[in-house]
C-alpha cells in the first residue's frame, strides 16, 4: 500500500461514500488509487465546483463532504468553496497534493504555498510531513471538521508522500468533547425567560448543525415563543406554525422584525447577530435582554452582549429551558402582525413575477425536495417565499453569498439525496459563474432542475444602484446574456422559457415531470426589487417598502 | 486604546505563529510586541504578545481559544486599568 492508497482507505474507513475533485499533477497518486473503485468519485468541472458540490453535499445530508484537488491553481480554485463552508460552518475535508517535499519551497511546477492559503479560509489545516503522520492526520481532519462548530479542514500531501510505502492500520476514530454550561447560568436562563412578557426566538443555522431541529421544535411548542430564522435558520421552524413570523433582517418579514424590535427578551439559539440581520447594531432589539445560546464561546458576546451566555449542545441546552409561558396576549399581538403583513402576492400585468412564480413552485414540489440558491434577488425572494420542512432542503450559501454556489451545490445535493427532488433556483448572473457545471450534470445524468430568473441585470447590486447611487447603473446590464435553453441543450439538458404569467403553473408541471435535467429560463421585469429592505446604517424598524 | 498581554501555549507546529499572528491582526488588535519559545520537550511554544484594540479583549482571547493548536490563553490588561484583570482557559 502506497500513502495515495492509503488515504483512499482511510476514507472508506471515515464513512465517506462519495468525493468530488478534479485530478491534476501532484494528486495523480490518489487519482490511481481512486481508480481501483471503493469511493464513488464525481468529477466536477471546475475545482471551486467540486468544492461547492462537497458543500451541498454535507448540507443536504449531514455528512462530512469531501473534495479533491491538484496542487497550485486546483488547490487555490477551491479557496471560494473553502471560505463559503467556513462562514456557513459546513463539514468539509479537502484534500490537495502538492509538489513532492524537496520541491517545497523552490516555486516548483504547480507550487503554492496551500498551508498559508488556507489559514484564514479554514477551520484548521494540514501539511503532511510524514507518511507515518497520515493516519493520524487524516482522522484529526474528519473529528476537527464535525466537532463543536463544523467547518472546512485542508489536508496537503506533498507527491512524494503519496507514492511512499504506508503501513496499513485500525481506522482511527477520534471522540468530539463539548462544553457544558453552568447550572446558575442554566438557573438563570430559566428565570429570565419565565419573568419575560415579550419574548422572541431568533433561531440560526447552527440548530441544524446540531442536529437539534427536533428539539428546537419541542422547544417552539412547548413554550409558545413567537420565533424568527436567520436565512440558515430556514427550515428549522415548522413554517406553518402560527408562531412563526419569518426570517429577520435586512430582507426579513415585517412581522418577523417588528417583533424583534418590540420585545424585551431575545433567545437567541445557534446565531450570531450577523449585520444582514441586525441592521444598526446598536438600535437592534433596543429593549432585549438576550440570552445566548451556541455551541461556539467566540459567538457568545462579539457583538451583542447577552444577560446569559450558555456555550453547549443545543440538543441538551433547549429541553433544559423548556418551560410553558403564560404570554397570551404577545403571542396574539405577534399573530396579529404575521397576519396583517402576509405576502402579497397580486401584481398587475402579464409580465411574470418571481415571489408569485416561487410560492408556486413552492407549494408543487414534493415536500421533501431540495432547493439550492445562487445569490442575489432571487436567494432573498426564495428564502422569503418559499417553504421548508428543514433546513437541509435549504441550501444557499449565507455568510459568504457567493455566487456560483448554487449549480455545484445541487449536483452534491442531488448525489447525496437521490431520491428527492433537488432544484436549482439561480439568477443570470450567479448562473454564469459556474456554468460549466452543466457538464457534471451531463456527466452524471443527474435530473436536477433549475430555474433561472433572468432580469438581464445583476438584480440585487442594480437595485442598490437605484435606491443609493442616485440610479448610476455600473456594469449591472446583462443583455448580452447568452441564450440559455440554447446553452443547455448544448450539454444535452432541455429547456423551455417563459415569459409571461399564465405559462409559469403549466411550465413548472412540464419541468417536474421531465425525467432528466431541465432548465426554466424565466423572463422577469428588470425593475423588480426585493421588499421589504432595511437600508444601511438602519434599524430594523425602518424598513423600505415597495411602492403602493 | 488599551493594551493587553496574551500568554499563549501552543502545540509546536511549524505554522501555528502565522495562526495566532493572522488572528491578531484580523480581529483588530495592532501587534506591540512578540516573544516566542520552545518548551523544553520541544512539543510545545510559548507565545506571549502585547497587542492594542479599541476592541475588549475577550474578542481576541476566544479566537484565540478556538484555534486547533492552541491549548492555554491567559489575558491581562497591562495600561489604564486600576488593577490588573485577567482571563485564562484551559483547553
Amino acid at each position: 500500500m502506497n500513502g495515495a492508497q492509503y488515504i483512499v482507505n482511510a476514507l472508506h474507513q471515515q464513512g465517506v461514500s462519495q468525493v468530488f475533485g478534479y485530478p491534476g499533477g501532484a494528486i495523480m497518486p490518489v487519482y490511481d488509487a481512486l481508480y481501483d473503485g471503493g469511493i464513488p468519485h464525481q468529477l466536477c468541472r471546475h475545482e471551486q465546483g467540486a468544492a461547492m458540490a462537497a458543500i451541498g453535499y454535507a448540507r443536504a445530508s449531514g455528512q462530512v463532504g469531501v473534495c479533491i484537488a491538484t496542487s497550485g491553481p486546483g488547490a487555490t480554485n477551491l479557496i471560494t468553496g473553502l471560505a463559503d463552508a467556513l462562514l456557513d460552518s459546513v463539514p468539509v475535508v479537502a484534500i490537495t497534493g502538492q509538489v513532492g517535499r524537496d520541491f517545497i519551497g523552490t516555486d516548483a511546477f504547480q507550487e503554492i504555498d496551500v498551508l498559508g492559503l488556507s489559514l484564514a479560509c479554514t477551520k484548521h489545516s494540514f501539511l503532511v510531513q510524514d507518511p507515518a503522520e497520515l493516519g493520524q492526520v487524516l482522522a484529526e481532519a474528519f473529528r476537527i471538521a464535525q466537532e463543536g462548530r463544523p467547518g472546512p479542514v485542508l489536508v496537503d500531501v506533498p507527491k512524494d508522500i503519496q507514492m511512499m510505502a504506508a503501513e496499513p492500520t485500525a481506522p482511527v476514530h477520534l471522540v468530539s468533547q463539548c462544553p457544558e454550561p453552568e447550572a446558575a447560568d442554566l438557573a438563570s436562563a430559566r428565570a429570565l425567560l419565565a419573568q419575560a412578557g415579550k419574548p422572541v426566538l431568533y433561531v440560526g443555522g447552527g440548530v441544524v448543525l446540531a442536529d437539534a431541529v427536533d428539539e428546537l421544535r419541542a422547544f417552539a411548542s412547548q413554550t409558545g415563543l413567537p420565533s424568527v430564522t436567520t436565512l440558515k435558520g430556514i427550515g428549522t421552524l415548522d413554517p406553518h406554525c402560527p408562531q412563526f413570523l419569518g426570517m429577520l433582517g435586512m430582507h426579513g418579514s415585517k412581522a418577523a422584525n417588528l417583533a424583534v424590535q418590540e420585545c424585551d427578551l431575545l433567545l437567541v439559539v445557534g446565531a450570531r447577530f450577523d449585520d444582514r440581520v441586525t441592521g444598526k447594531l446598536d438600535t437592534f432589539a433596543p429593549h432585549a435582554k438576550v440570552i445566548h445560546l451556541d455551541i461556539d464561546a467566540a459567538e457568545l458576546g462579539k457583538r451583542r452582549t447577552p444577560e446569559v451566555a450558555l456555550a453547549g449542545d443545543l440538543k441538551t441546552l433547549l429541553p433544559a429551558l423548556a418551560q410553558p409561558l403564560t404570554i397570551a396576549d404577545w403571542q396574539a399581538h405577534c399573530a396579529a402582525m404575521a397576519r396583517d403583513f402576509a405576502w402579497d402576492y397580486a401584481h398587475p400585468g402579464d409580465a411574470i413575477y418571481a415571489p408569485a412564480l416561487l410560492r408556486h413552485l413552492s407549494d408543487a414540489l414534493p415536500e421533501q425536495a431540495v432547493v439550492t440558491c445562487d445569490v442575489g434577488q432571487h436567494q432573498m425572494w426564495v428564502a422569503q417565499h418559499m417553504r421548508f420542512a428543514h433546513p437541509s432542503q435549504h441550501i444557499s450559501s449565507s455568510g459568504l453569498g457567493t455566487m456560483g454556489f448554487g449549480l455545484p451545490a445541487a449536483v452534491g445535493a442531488k448525489l447525496a439525496r437521490p431520491e428527492d427532488e433537488v432544484v436549482l433556483v439561480s439568477g443570470d448572473g450567479s448562473f454564469m459563474m459556474n456554468v460549466q457545471e452543466l457538464g457534471t450534470l451531463k456527466r452524471a445524468q443527474l435530473p436536477v432542475k433549475m430555474v433561472l430568473l433572468d432580469n438581464q441585470r445583476l438584480g440585487m447590486v442594480r437595485q442598490w444602484q437605484e435606491l443609493f447611487f442616485d440610479g448610476r447603473f455600473s456594469e449591472t446590464l446583462l443583455t448580452d446574456n447568452p441564450d440559455f435553453v440554447a446553452l443547455a441543450a448544448a450539454f444535452g439538458i432541455a429547456g423551455e422559457t417563459i415569459h409571461r404569467k399564465e405559462e409559469v403553473a403549466p411550465a413548472i408541471a412540464r419541468m417536474l415531470a421531465c425525467p432528466g435535467a431541465y432548465l426554466l429560463h424565466v423572463a422577469i421585469c428588470p425593475e423588480e426589487n426585493v421588499w421589504p429592505l432595511v437600508p444601511p446604517g438602519a434599524a430594523n424598524q425602518q424598513m423600505l417598502e415597495a411602492k403602493a | 486604546m488599551k493594551q493587553h498581554q496574551f500568554k499563549i501555549l501552543t502545540q509546536s507546529r511549524p505554522e501555528v505563529m502565522e495562526r495566532v499572528l493572522r488572528v491578531v491582526r484580523h480581529r483588530g488588535f495592532a501587534l506591540q510586541g512578540c516573544q516566542m519559545e520552545s518548551k523544553s520537550d520541544s512539543k510545545q511554544l510559548q507565545i506571549t504578545l502585547t497587542v492594542a484594540s479599541e476592541r475588549p479583549a475577550h474578542l481576541l482571547f476566544s479566537q484565540l481559544d478556538k484555534l486547533v493548536d492552541v491549548t492555554h490563553v491567559e489575558a491581562r490588561e497591562l495600561a489604564q486599568a486600576a488593577a490588573p484583570q485577567s482571563l485564562q482557559i484551559r483547553a
